[in-house]
């Protein structure tokens, strides 16, 4: 029995770690922009569909394939933000979320209507898991547990190294002060845009790497990603990580102890015991 | 044709209630509950097994519906009280997604994915044109009556309070505002508006299954909302008639278009949804109908530091 | 058995009267083409099923409107989404009925989206065709108006499970399959099955949603089975297959032909983890062209199960129009098992079944989901399935019983 939960908890580990990417996506838009952008699951979408352009038509390998979805994401993610929700601004952050849900169809449905429903695999070899004593672990998912490791050093290097992470993190904690400072709001939230639907769209094919791209992969995705985000803090990228983890850990340990079917549903209502405690999250602002 | 037209019409006005219940919430309190579809769903589970398994007459049936609506409301209230807007929609949105799986899972309980089919019809539906016409009159009367009362209510010294609340929590709690209580009972009557609808569609539809109730109808619904004017009643009301009638004038709008697949045209049905929500707001940010004493000039959001403007 | 020939009896005795009776509503409906509508998903979870199901009965029209239609009039098709949801898919079916005047909605998928409509087309005189899995769907008090091409819980249930034990060799089955309304059922029906031999077998229903499913198969493997039953849509059996594999898992696969087929090798990717896996899927006779003219239609190897129901619908649909001489949905319902069974002809496509009927001779459909006779209740009576398995990556017959 211990041997099968320390599996389920692995299992959840790398469950947990690809969560994060989009989860991190999510949460750092918010960090900046303010508002929760419901178009995340769309982004993901994209991003799946374009690795998976870039993979299967164009026959490109997965390191270059992940390029694509990130950019892919990361330029619809922009025109969006840029076309529809800045505009909203001043009708206030709910306003904007709204309009991200509408831009989260019209996204979803410009996949549907390009590629139909579907779903389309990459082109990567399958491998047996390796075996630890009673213990297993897929290297596929080694990797792609290691690719979202290798984003989230990158981000953090960005973010506390560089000029432009700076500035993002001081507009994600004041942005006035930030402006007084000379950080120029707009492309802070440009580039902020851009790496979080970024991100969404490497989640997103991380997903389908797994599973296939189909114009619903990242819809199946967005009620963990939210979770994960909610449960962390919402606006804090360490909250995202170990929101993430736990959630995909706590549903693997679902799936073992209680009922595979209510998997969605625990999570829930772990993220309903935390926030009693802390209603900001685990990392969450404390205010509110 | 006509028939076409009332059913939509009855399906509006199912949906002008959902919009009712979501402007008491949203619109006047501030508090987004992305979960509406789970009371939506909560309201037609208890009407229907009560009415169809335990033979209870409709009327007692649809008031049980309420209550237990308010009942769920309240005990979702209390238990997301400390929460932030944000957290609150996505805790919400949770919820709706556990509804969804109980009703599907607790087979002992809800009848399971089988949903419970035959579900008493409030006029008989032998009646054939007649039923869906006296339907028609029952929805739409009751759509009415529940936008009077809500009209009413916003302008009354409650209805202020809770603008009071949307605007400044701490502002109105140094005022002496209830809070936690105005928040509570905005909430949860918002939540028995929701369930009364959902017991009215399902002895309309004599159907009731987990899989009706997807995300998809409280997204419909938001996009009702805002379209026709956040915080304004008679807003959200004109909205779900204008929203119902644009996805079915969508249909007629695809059909149209040449050389394009089943499955494009429906994208492009969907495409033109989200267009339409996106122009509009570009177009009107506050609705067709804006809500009359105005907003101040912020995000309803309340954000512990500084501000998107 | 004995029903199909009493309702015959019955039906050659209403026949004349309602004839008479539809009389004037034929002279009414003469102008314009015959419409029929589709109503499957083609957004939400069900969407990749039901393009290929609408672009089928729209191939369908095409040949037989090429070869002069039926009663002399051209066929309309009008394809709706359902989005997977029963509230649009009432929106869209009440479009159908009243707009468009259709005479029969075909195809619908989900069980609550079919659930939800039949008594809206009960209630307007509107035939509907469906290929939904509850069983509770035939029990409905639809009064003839509707039939069901997927066999019921009781019949699949036991199928997969003599499967299951046939290829095993062993009588250790695990029964993976999301919560569907038809899950409890088919389970039920498999376990009594391996009841019977002593064997032993679990259900563990999962989260179809979930881009991994580790933990799930570890549960599997636990069991130790000899078998296991794979019983959800392409895109969770994809995942379920792959971490099958990934896990080690040296066993029998078996599953519906809906998940197990060549979209699923395909999108898996790894030859050897879906290579030898079982599909299943309701049958005709061997060597009936049905089956074999849907693979034409949809460009498929080896269609899947909902396009082949799909086509035997408006095949059926056109023939039972024709052979009633009644272009309405009550010409369908009275006509539709005239057509379907009870000797006469056989045929397998409506352009044929069309000539033979105004040859004046009786015909018997047998289609490519099934020889699709019906009961009372609108079940199928009798199929056979068509057993299939992957070798060297492509769908392969084992056999038709």
């Amino acid at each position: 029995m211990l041997s099968s939960i320390v599996q389920a908890l692995l299992n959840g580990l790398v469950s947990g770690t690809i969560l994060a990417v989009p989860a991190i996506g999510f949460t750092a838009i918010f960090a900046v922009l303010r508002y929760p952008n419901f178009a995340i699951g769309s982004l993901a979408t994209i991003g799946a569909y374009a690795g998976w352009y870039a993979n299967v038509r164009l026959g490109w390998p997965l390191e270059a394939s992940f390029a694509l979805a990130f950019l892919g994401a990361g330029i619809a993610a922009v025109a969006a933000e840029w076309l529809a929700v800045r505009p909203l601004e001043k009708s206030g952050a709910l306003m904007m979320a709204i309009c991200s849900l509408a831009v989260g169809i019209v996204l979803e449905n410009m996949v549907r209507f390009g590629f139909g429903n579907d779903p389309r695999g990459f082109n990567v070899p399958l491998m047996r898991d390796i075996r630890f004593g009673d213990l297993r672990i897929s290297p596929q998912q080694v990797e792609n547990f290691a690719v979202a490791l290798l984003l989230m050093a990158l981000l953090w290097v960005a973010l506390n190294f560089t000029r432009m992470g700076r500035a993002m993190r001081a507009t994600a904690d004041n942005p006035e002060l930030a402006r007084l400072k000379g950080v120029e709001p707009a492309t802070v939230a440009a580039i902020t845009v851009v790496v979080g639907g970024g991100l969404a769209g490497v989640g997103g094919m991380l997903v389908a790497l797994d599973t296939a791209a189909d114009p619903l992969t990242g819809f199946r995705l967005i009620l963990s990603v939210f979770a994960a985000a909610v449960l962390g803090g919402l606006g804090s990228i360490p909250g995202a990580v170990v929101g993430a983890l736990l959630i995909g850990m706590v549903e693997e340990l679902t799936v073992l102890l209680l009922a595979p079917n209510y998997r969605t549903a625990i999570g829930f209502v772990v993220i309903l015991i935390v926030l009693t405690i802390r209603p900001s999250g685990l990392f969450g602002e404390k205010s509110g | 044709m006509v028939n076409y037209l009332i059913f939509i019409l009855v399906v509006a006005g199912v949906y002008a209630l959902l919009a009712q219940s979501l402007t008491l919430s949203w619109g006047l309190t501030g508090l987004v509950n992305l979960g509406l579809v789970g009371f939506f769903a909560i309201g037609a589970y208890a009407s229907a097994m009560t009415t169809k398994w335990a033979g209870w007459p409709i009327p007692l049936g649809i008031a049980f519906s309420i209550l237990v609506g308010l009942g769920v409301g309240f005990l979702v209230t209390i238990s997301t009280l400390r929460l932030r807007d944000d957290y609150l929609a996505i805790v919400t949105l949770g919820f709706a997604e556990v509804v969804r799986l109980v009703a599907s899972n607790e087979i002992w309980l809800t009848g399971g994915t089988d949903g419970i089919a035959g579900v008493p019809s409030i006029v008989p539906r032998a009646w054939g044109p007649n039923y869906h016409i006296t339907m028609l009159v029952i929805v739409t009367s009751l759509a009415i009556t529940v936008h009077l009362l809500l009209n009413h209510l916003a302008s009354s010294p409650w209805g202020r309070a809770l603008r009071a609340v949307r605007e400044d929590q701490v502002v109105a709690a140094v005022a002496g505002k209830p809070v936690v209580l105005l928040k509570a009972q905005a909430f949860s009557i918002a939540a028995a508006i929701a369930a009364l609808a959902g017991a009215i569609y399902g002895h309309y539809t004599s159907y009731v299954a987990p899989e009706i109730y997807q995300p998809l109808i409280t997204i419909y619904v938001f996009l009702a909302v805002t379209a026709g004017g956040v915080g304004r009643p008679l807003g959200a009301l004109i909205g779900s008639y204008l929203l119902i009638g644009f996805l079915e004038l969508t249909r007629f709008m695809a059909e149209v278009v040449p050389g394009v697949t089943p499955v494009q045209a429906a994208a492009t049905r969907e495409i033109m949804v989200g267009l339409a929500l996106i122009l509009l707001l570009r177009l009107r940010p506050d609705g067709l109908l804006p809500e009359r004493n105005q907003r101040a000039p912020k995000p309803v959001a309340v954000h512990p530091k500084g501000t998107t403007s | 058995m004995s029903l199909i020939i009493h309702r015959r009896q019955l039906l050659a005795g209403a026949a004349a009267g309602t004839a008479l009776l539809a009389a004037p509503a034929i002279v009414r409906a003469q102008a314009g083409p015959i419409r029929i509508g589709t109503l499957t998903p083609l957004t939400g979870s069900g969407g990749q099923y039901g393009p290929g199901m609408a672009n089928v009965v729209k191939a369908v029209a095409d040949e037989v409107n090429a070869a002069g239609g039926v009663l002399g009039r051209q066929i309309q098709v009008i394809s709706e989404d359902d989005q997977t949801n029963a509230e649009a898919g009432v929106r869209a079916a009440r479009k159908l009925i009243d707009v468009d005047k259709v005479t029969a909605i075909m195809g619908t998928w989900a069980s609550a989206v079919t659930t939800a409509v039949a008594p809206l087309c009960w209630e307007s005189k509107t035939f509907l065709f469906t290929v939904s899995g509850a069983d509770s769907i035939t029990q409905l008090p639809h009064n003839g108006w509707l039939v069901r091409t997927q066999p019921n819980t009781t019949l699949q249930g036991r199928k997969f499970a003599e499967f299951c034990l046939e290829v095993s060799g062993g009588k250790r089955a695990f029964f993976m399959m999301p919560q569907t309304p038809f899950t409890q059922s088919t389970f039920n029906n498999f376990k009594i099955a391996y009841d019977k031999v002593g064997g032993a077998t679990e259900l563990l229903i999962y989260d179809d949603k979930k881009p991994s499913l580790r933990t799930e198969v570890d549960q599997a493997m636990r069991y130790n089975a000899d078998c296991i039953f794979v019983g959800g849509y392409l895109t969770d059996t994809t995942v379920l297959m792959r971490d099958l594999f990934r896990a080690g898992y040296k066993g029998k696969v078996v599953g519906p032909g809906y998940s197990i087929n060549q979209k699923l090798v395909d999108n898996v990717g790894q030859p050897e983890a879906t290579e030898g896996a079982y599909g299943m899927l309701p049958s005709p006779q061997e060597g009936s062209a049905g089956w074999k003219k849907v693979a034409d239609l949809t460009k498929q190897a080896s269609p899947d199960p909902f396009a082949c129901q799909i086509y035997d619908h408006v095949n059926l649909a056109l023939m039972a129009m024709a052979q009633g001489k009644d272009a309405t949905g009550q010409g369908i319902r009275d006509n539709v098992r005239k057509v379907s069974q009870g000797g006469g002809d056989k045929v397998d496509n409506a352009v044929d079944g069309l000539k033979a009927i105004v040859a004046g001779k009786k015909v018997d459909y047998d289609g490519a989901s099934g020889p699709c006779d019906f009961t009372d209740l609108g079940d199928i009576s009798e199929v056979k399935f068509r057993y299939e398995q992957v070798k060297a990556g492509k769908m392969a017959l084992v056999r038709i019983a």
